[in-house]
C-alpha cells in the first residue's frame, strides 16, 4: 500500500467541491493508498468546542468520537480523489465502530493513517469502509471503521452484515432537545459543511425536508450521555437509522444491565422511529 | 408629624397669616434626648411657708447641674416654674402661687413648664383645706390653657409623708419625656422609690413585656423601655410577626408571637420572660383594638372581641402575671386606656367601655393590698389625639379637629404615650400608683 | 464566646465523646406560590426575612453566631455570596461568618448537618442553618451564542478584534435562555422521572391523592392549633402557605389530569405534585450549653445523618430513590430499625415519591437486592408519617424545605417528650438524598 503523508489537515469545503465535480464516471477498485499525518496536535480550543457540542465534559481527555474528528478530513481526501471509485456526493454513513485502545489526551501526538476497504455490495447497493488508525508512539491507541452505503443496483442476496440490535424498550433515561442551528455547531467543529446539515434550505434542495443533524454528532451525544468511561478501552458499534431533523426531541434509552451496554435515541414524538442504536463493551 | 396644619401655619406666609388672623399655631414640642439636660435653662422654684416639696426640688436641680432661683428679677427668663403650695389651706393663700407664677409666664421659654404641688383634697382637714386643694387643679388647668410655644402645666399631689416621693415625677413634668402630658393630676403616694444608678438608663437591669408591640404606640414602647434600659419582651398577634421582628431586633430584645386572648397567653408570657431574661419586672398592657360601629348597628362580634382583647385577656393575664411567681416584687404594671374611656366617644361604645373598664381596674389593683405589700405599682397613660398609622387613616377634617383641639394644637406622638409608660416603669416612680394620666396636651375632650 | 462556653468546650473534648448539635428553634416565611405574593422578592429578600424572625424570636439582635450556612438552588450570578449579604442585611453582628450551601432540594438540611457537626466538634457553639429559593424571581441567562459573543469581545485586545467579535451578533442570541428544571444529564423533568419510577413500583393515583389530600389537611390542623405560631413570622402580607389547600378532598384531586408520564399509566397530576413556590427558612442551632446561657430551649439533639446517591443517568434507578439508600446505614450505625421512629417527615417532592420510598422500604427484593439486607426494612405506620403536612400542601421553595422539616420535626418531638426520635428524609436532584435523626431533649 502506498503510504502519503501530508504536513497539514485538507481543507474540507474545496475537497468537497472537487469531489461534487468529479462525481461522474467513476468506477474501478479500492486504490491501494492510504493518507497519513503524523504528530498532530490537539488544539486545546478546538477540543473543548468538540466537548462542548457534542455533550461531553471539557478537559484535555479525548472524547471516544475525537479521533474521527481529526481522521474525517483524511477521509475525505481520499474519497474525493479521482481514484475512489464511489462518488462522494450522496454516500450514507451506515454505521461507526471505534476502539478505544487507551484514554488519549490532548499532550499525546497522534499519528493517524486512513484508507479504505473492504468494497462490498449490500443489498441497496455498494458499502465501503474508510478505517481511521491512530498512532502514538508506534503503539495503535485507536481505531475507527466508519462504513458508507452507495445506493445503486441492488442486490438482494448480498450479505447485510452485522444487524443492530433492538432498541431498549424501556422508559427514557433522558430527553435530548436538537435546535435547529444543531448542524450548523457541529459543522463548526467537525469541518463536514455538507449542506445538508446547514440549514433547511441547502437540505431542501440535496431533498430532505429539513436539516438533518450529523450522524456521527448524535453518535457522539449518545456516547456523552452514557458518562465519562466511554474514553477510556471501550468499543462502540453503531447503526445509524432514521436521520434527525432539526429541530426536533429526541428519546435517550439505555440498556445498561447486560456485559454489553445497549443504547439508542427515538423520536420523542414517534417513539417507534429509531434514529440510531448503538452497542458499547468495555 | 405636626399635620398638615402646622405645615401651614409654620411656613413663612401661613405664619403670617396665621399671626393676622388669629389662628393658633403648633410649637416644635421639647422632647427627650439621651444626654440632654432636664430643662434648658433657669428654674423658679417656690412656694407658700416651708414648701417642703420646693426644698427637695431646689436639690434635685442642683445634682442635674441646673440652676434656680426663688425669685424673678425684671427680664428674667426661666424654663420652668415650680410652686409649693402644699401648706395652702386657706383660699387666700392661692394668691402666693399667682404672685409666684404670673411674672414668670411672659418671658417663660419655649416648653417651658410649671409644675403646681400640693396636697390631696380628700385628705383635708376641714372644708376650707379641701376647698383650697382643689382649687389648684383649677388654676393649674386654666394655666395650661394660657401657655404658649409648648409650654404645659401640670399639678403633683403628694401624700403626707410621701414629699420624697415626689421627685421621679417632678423630674419627668419637667423634662422632655412629658411634652404632651398637659393638664394632668399625679398623685403621689407611699412607697420606697430607689434612684437608678444613672438617671439615662432609668430602667437598667429590668425586664419588660410590652404587648401589642408589633407597631405604633407599641413599637414606641418597647423602643422607650430598651433605650431606657430595660430588655423588652416584644408580644403580638402571629400575623404581625414580621413587624414585630422588626421591633424585637430593633431593641434588642425578642419578639413572642401570641394571640393576648389565648388562655395560656399570660402563661407564656411569664415562662418566655423567665427562661430567656430571668424573670419580669415590668408588664405594659398595650395590646388592643377599635371595632368602631354604632351601638345600633353594634354586633355581638364587633362587641366582645373588643372587650375581650383590651379588657378581658388583660384580667385573665393579670392572674398569672401577677400571681406570687409572676411579676417580681416592686415591679409595674402599666395599663393604656383611653380618652374614649373618659369621653366616650360615637361609635365606640365597645372602645369606651373596654378603656374605661381599664380605668376602674387601676384603680381597684392600685388598691390591692397584696400588690402594695408587693411594692407593684399599677398605672395607665389615655392618649389624647396620637398621630399612628391608625389616625392617619382618619378623614382629613376630623383629624385636623382632632390635633388642634387641645392647649398644645397639635397631636402627641406615640414616644409622647411610651415617655409617660416608662416612667410608670420606674423604681423610682414607686410613690406613683393608681394613676391615671392623660397623655393629650390638655385636650379638650373629657376635661 | 463566653468563659464557660469555652470550658464547656474544652471538657467534651477531653472527655472524647463528642456531643450533639441542639435544635433550638426555626423560623420561616410562609411560602407563596410562584409569580403569587413574593413575584418580585429575592432569594436575598426572603433569607434575610427568614433569618430576622429567627433572630428577633431567639433574641440574637447584635449577636454573633458561629456560624450561618444556608443556600438557594435558582442562583443569579450577583448572588455569589447570598448568605453572607443575608446576614449582612440582619441584625446578627457583622462579624457573623457565613457560607453558601448547595445540594439541590437537599441544601437546607445538608445546612443544618453541616452547622451541627461544627458544633459537635466544638469548633462554633451556635449557628443558623437556613435556605431559600424563588421560583419568581428567576435568574434569566443570556442565550448561549450571544454570550459567547459578548466574553470574546470582552477578551478582545485590538478594535479589529472587536469588530470581528461583534459580526457574530445574530438576532436569534436575543432570546434569552430561562432556565428549565431539568435534569442536566437527561433532559428529564423532576416530573417525568418520578412517574417512570411511580409506574415501575406500580403506584395507583388513588394512594398519591390520598397523600396529597392527608398534606393539606394535617398542615391546616397544624395552623389552627398554632403549631406554627413560632415557627413562622409572615412576610409581604402573607400569614399562611399559599398553596394550602384545606378543604382539599380525595375526590376533587381525582378529577385533574396528569401532567407527568404518558398515557393510561399516567397518574401524577399538579395535585399530588408539588408547585413551584417561593420561600426561605433558617433554623438555630447551638450546643446545649450556649442555649442554657442564653434561655433558650432545646428542643431537640441532632443524633446522625446520612447521604446517598444513585446512579439515575441510565435509568437503570429512579432520580427520587437515594433515600431509600440512605436509611440502612443510619439504621445499622444507631442500632435501630424504622419502626423504632415516633415520626417520619419523607419531602413530599411527589406524593409518589413518598409512595416509591416506602415501597421500597418494604420489598423484600428491593431490600436485598439494591440494599444488600437480608430482611426488608418493613412498613411504617402511617400514623407516625408528616403528621403536621409536608410540602404538597406547604408547597416547597427548594432549598428552604430542609429547615422547614427540622424545625418543625424538633419542636413537634419535644411536644412528645424527652426520647422520642424522628426521621427525616430529603430527595434531592441529581439522584441525592440527605437524611437525618433527631432526638427530643
Amino acid at each position: 500500500m502506498v503510504i502519503r503523508t501530508v504536513s497539514e489537515s485538507p481543507s474540507l469545503a474545496p475537497l468537497f467541491a472537487k469531489a461534487a465535480l468529479t462525481q461522474r464516471g467513476r468506477h474501478g477498485d479500492l486504490p491501494d493508498s492510504a493518507l497519513r499525518r503524523e504528530g498532530v496536535v490537539v488544539d486545546r480550543d478546538h477540543l473543548l468546542g468538540y466537548e462542548r457540542v457534542c455533550g461531553f465534559g471539557g478537559g484535555d481527555v479525548l472524547p471516544h468520537t475525537y479521533p474521527h474528528v481529526l481522521g474525517f478530513p483524511l477521509q475525505v481526501a481520499l474519497m474525493a480523489d479521482r481514484s475512489f471509485p464511489l462518488p462522494l456526493p450522496g454516500l450514507v454513513h451506515l454505521e461507526n465502530q471505534i476502539t478505544v485502545h487507551r484514554q488519549l489526551t490532548a499532550d499525546d501526538r497522534l499519528d493517524l493513517t486512513v484508507h479504505a476497504e473492504h468494497l462490498r455490495p449490500h443489498p441497496k447497493g455498494r458499502l465501503v469502509d474508510l478505517v481511521t488508525e491512530v498512532d502514538v508512539d508506534g503503539e495503535r491507541v485507536w481505531e475507527g471503521r466508519s462504513t458508507y452505503l452507495r445506493r445503486g443496483r441492488t442486490n438482494a442476496d448480498a450479505d447485510r452484515g452485522g444487524q443492530a440490535p433492538p432498541l431498549p424498550d424501556r422508559p427514557p433515561a433522558g430527553v435530548i432537545r436538537v435546535p435547529e442551528g444543531q448542524g450548523r455547531a457541529y459543522a463548526a467543529v467537525s469541518g463536514d459543511v455538507n449542506p445538508i446539515h446547514l440549514h433547511a434550505i441547502t437540505a431542501k434542495a440535496m431533498g430532505f425536508p429539513r436539516a438533518i443533524a450529523h450522524g456521527m454528532w448524535t453518535a457522539a451525544r449518545t456516547l456523552s450521555a452514557l458518562g465519562p468511561g466511554t474514553a477510556g478501552p471501550s468499543t462502540s458499534h453503531v447503526w445509524f437509522a432514521k436521520p434527525v431533523l432539526l429541530p426536533s426531541t429526541v428519546e435517550l434509552v439505555v440498556d445498561d444491565a447486560g456485559p454489553i451496554t445497549v443504547a439508542g435515541l427515538r423520536s420523542a414524538k414517534n417513539p417507534t422511529t429509531t434514529h440510531l442504536t448503538l452497542t458499547l463493551e468495555h | 408629624m405636626a399635620g398638615t396644619y402646622a405645615g401651614l401655619v409654620n411656613s413663612p406666609v401661613g405664619r403670617k397669616l396665621a399671626t393676622q388672623l388669629g389662628l393658633p399655631r403648633p410649637a416644635t414640642l421639647r422632647r427627650y434626648a439621651v444626654g440632654e439636660p432636664l430643662v434648658e435653662g433657669s428654674v423658679l422654684v417656690g412656694g407658700l411657708g416651708p414648701a417642703p416639696v420646693a426644698e427637695r426640688v431646689r436639690a434635685l436641680l442642683k445634682s442635674e447641674g441646673i440652676d434656680t432661683v426663688d425669685e424673678l428679677a425684671d427680664g428674667d427668663r426661666v424654663a420652668a416654674v415650680v410652686a409649693d403650695l402644699t401648706e395652702a389651706a386657706e383660699p387666700s393663700d392661692l394668691d402666693a402661687l399667682r404672685a409666684l407664677v404670673a411674672p414668670a409666664l411672659r418671658g417663660l421659654r419655649p416648653s417651658g413648664r410649671v409644675i403646681v404641688v400640693g396636697r390631696e383634697p380628700s385628705s383635708a382637714n376641714g372644708f376650707a383645706q379641701a376647698a383650697t386643694r382643689r382649687a389648684l387643679e383649677g388654676i393649674t388647668r386654666s394655666i395650661g390653657k394660657e401657655l404658649r410655644a409648648g409650654a404645659t402645666a401640670n399639678l403633683v399631689l403628694v401624700g403626707d409623708g410621701a414629699e420624697a416621693n415626689a421627685d421621679a415625677a417632678v423630674r419627668f413634668l419637667l423634662s422632655g419625656r412629658a411634652a404632651y402630658v398637659d393638664g394632668q393630676v399625679v398623685r403621689v403616694g407611699p412607697g420606697t422609690p430607689t434612684e437608678p444608678a444613672d438617671w439615662a438608663k432609668p430602667l437598667a437591669g429590668k425586664v419588660a413585656v410590652v404587648t401589642g408591640a408589633a407597631r405604633g404606640i407599641g413599637a414606641s414602647i418597647a423602643d422607650v423601655l430598651a433605650r431606657d434600659g430595660a430588655t423588652v419582651l416584644c408580644v403580638d398577634i402571629p400575623a404581625a410577626g414580621d413587624s414585630l421582628a422588626r421591633t424585637a431586633n430593633r431593641v434588642g430584645g425578642t419578639a413572642l408571637q401570641l394571640d393576648v386572648t389565648a388562655d395560656d397567653a399570660g402563661r407564656q408570657i411569664l415562662d418566655h420572660a423567665t427562661a430567656r431574661h430571668g424573670g419580669l419586672d415590668i408588664v405594659v398592657h398595650n395590646a388592643g383594638i377599635t371595632r368602631d360601629k354604632l351601638l345600633a348597628n353594634m354586633d355581638q362580634a364587633r362587641w366582645s372581641s373588643v372587650l375581650d382583647v383590651n379588657l378581658g385577656s388583660i384580667l385573665r393575664m393579670n392572674e398569672v402575671l401577677l400571681a406570687d411567681g409572676g411579676i417580681r416584687d416592686g415591679g409595674h404594671v402599666v395599663l393604656v386606656s383611653s380618652i374614649a374611656g373618659i369621653a366616650g366617644n360615637r361609635g365606640q361604645t365597645n372602645y369606651g367601655a373596654s378603656k374605661a373598664g381599664v380605668i376602674g381596674l387601676v384603680d381597684a389593683l392600685a388598691a390591692d393590698e397584696g400588690l402594695r405589700a408587693r411594692g407593684i405599682t399599677v398605672n395607665a397613660v389615655a392618649p389624647g389625639f396620637i398621630e399612628t398609622e391608625m389616625t392617619a387613616k382618619v378623614p382629613f377634617a376630623t383629624r385636623e379637629v382632632g390635633r388642634l383641639l387641645n392647649s398644645l394644637n397639635q397631636g402627641g406622638l406615640p414616644v409622647d404615650v411610651a415617655e409617660t409608660i416608662a416612667w410608670f416603669s420606674q423604681d423610682a416612680n414607686a410613690g406613683v400608683t393608681g394613676n391615671v394620666v392623660r397623655v393629650c396636651g390638655q385636650s379638650l375632650l373629657g376635661a | 464566646m463566653s468563659p464557660s462556653a469555652s470550658s464547656s468546650r474544652s471538657a467534651s473534648r477531653t472527655s472524647g465523646q463528642p456531643r450533639r448539635a441542639a435544635v433550638i428553634g426555626g423560623n420561616r416565611i410562609p411560602f407563596a406560590r410562584q409569580n403569587a405574593a413574593y413575584a418580585k422578592a429575592s432569594n436575598q429578600d426572603m433569607l434575610t426575612a427568614a433569618i430576622e424572625g429567627l433572630v428577633a424570636r431567639h433574641g440574637l439582635a447584635g449577636e454573633q453566631v458561629g456560624e450561618v450556612a444556608a443556600g438557594a438552588v435558582l442562583k443569579h450570578a450577583r448572588d455569589f455570596n447570598l448568605t453572607r449579604e443575608s446576614v449582612l442585611g440582619s441584625s446578627l453582628s457583622a462579624r457573623t461568618p457565613a457560607y453558601d450551601v448547595q445540594q439541590a432540594c437537599g441544601t437546607g438540611l445538608e445546612a443544618a448537618i453541616l452547622v451541627g457537626n461544627k458544633i459537635a466538634l466544638g469548633q462554633i457553639e451556635s449557628g443558623i442553618a437556613g435556605g431559600t429559593d424563588t421560583a419568581s424571581d428567576a435568574p434569566i441567562a443570556v442565550n448561549e451564542g450571544l454570550r459567547e459573543t459578548l466574553l470574546t469581545l470582552n477578551r478582545a485586545k485590538t478594535p479589529g478584534q472587536r469588530v470581528k467579535a461583534l459580526t457574530g451578533l445574530r438576532p436569534s442570541q436575543l432570546v434569552p435562555e430561562i432556565p428549565r428544571n431539568v435534569e442536566p444529564r437527561t433532559g428529564l423533568s423532576m416530573g417525568e422521572h418520578m412517574a417512570q419510577t411511580a409506574k415501575q413500583w406500580g403506584i395507583s393515583r388513588e394512594a398519591q391523592d390520598e397523600i396529597a389530600a392527608s398534606s393539606h389537611h394535617n398542615l391546616a390542623a397544624a395552623y389552627d392549633r398554632g403549631f406554627f405560631d413560632d415557627l413562622m413570622t409572615p412576610f409581604l402580607g402573607q400569614t399562611r402557605d399559599q398553596n394550602l389547600r384545606p378543604d382539599s378532598t380525595v375526590e376533587k384531586l381525582a378529577t385533574l389530569k396528569p401532567v407527568f408520564g404518558r398515557g393510561e399509566g399516567a397518574t401524577m397530576t399538579a395535585g399530588n405534585s408539588t408547585p413551584l413556590t417561593d420561600g426561605a427558612s433558617a433554623v438555630l442551632l447551638g450546643s446545649d450549653e450556649w442555649a442554657q446561657e442564653r434561655g433558650l430551649p432545646v428542643l431537640a439533639h441532632l443524633v446522625d445523618a446520612q447521604t446517598a446517591a444513585v446512579d439515575y443517568v441510565t435509568g437503570n434507578e429512579g432520580l427520587l430513590m437515594a433515600p431509600a439508600y440512605a436509611l440502612p446505614h443510619l439504621l445499622a450505625r444507631q442500632g435501630m430499625k424504622l419502626q423504632d421512629f415516633d415520626l417520619v417527615e419523607i419531602h413530599e417532592a411527589f406524593a409518589a415519591t413518598v409512595l416509591t420510598t416506602l415501597a421500597a422500604w418494604e420489598s423484600e427484593e428491593f431490600c436485598r437486592d439494591r440494599l444488600g439486607l437480608d430482611a426488608p426494612i418493613g412498613a411504617l405506620d402511617r400514623d407516625r408519617l408528616n403528621v403536621n403536612g409536608s410540602s404538597l400542601a406547604a408547597g416547597h421553595p427548594f432549598a428552604a424545605t430542609g429547615g422547614r422539616i427540622v424545625a418543625s420535626l424538633a419542636k413537634m418531638l419535644h411536644e412528645k417528650g424527652s426520647g422520642a426520635r424522628g426521621l427525616i428524609s430529603i430527595c434531592a436532584a441529581g439522584g441525592q438524598g440527605v437524611m437525618a435523626i433527631l432526638e427530643a431533649a
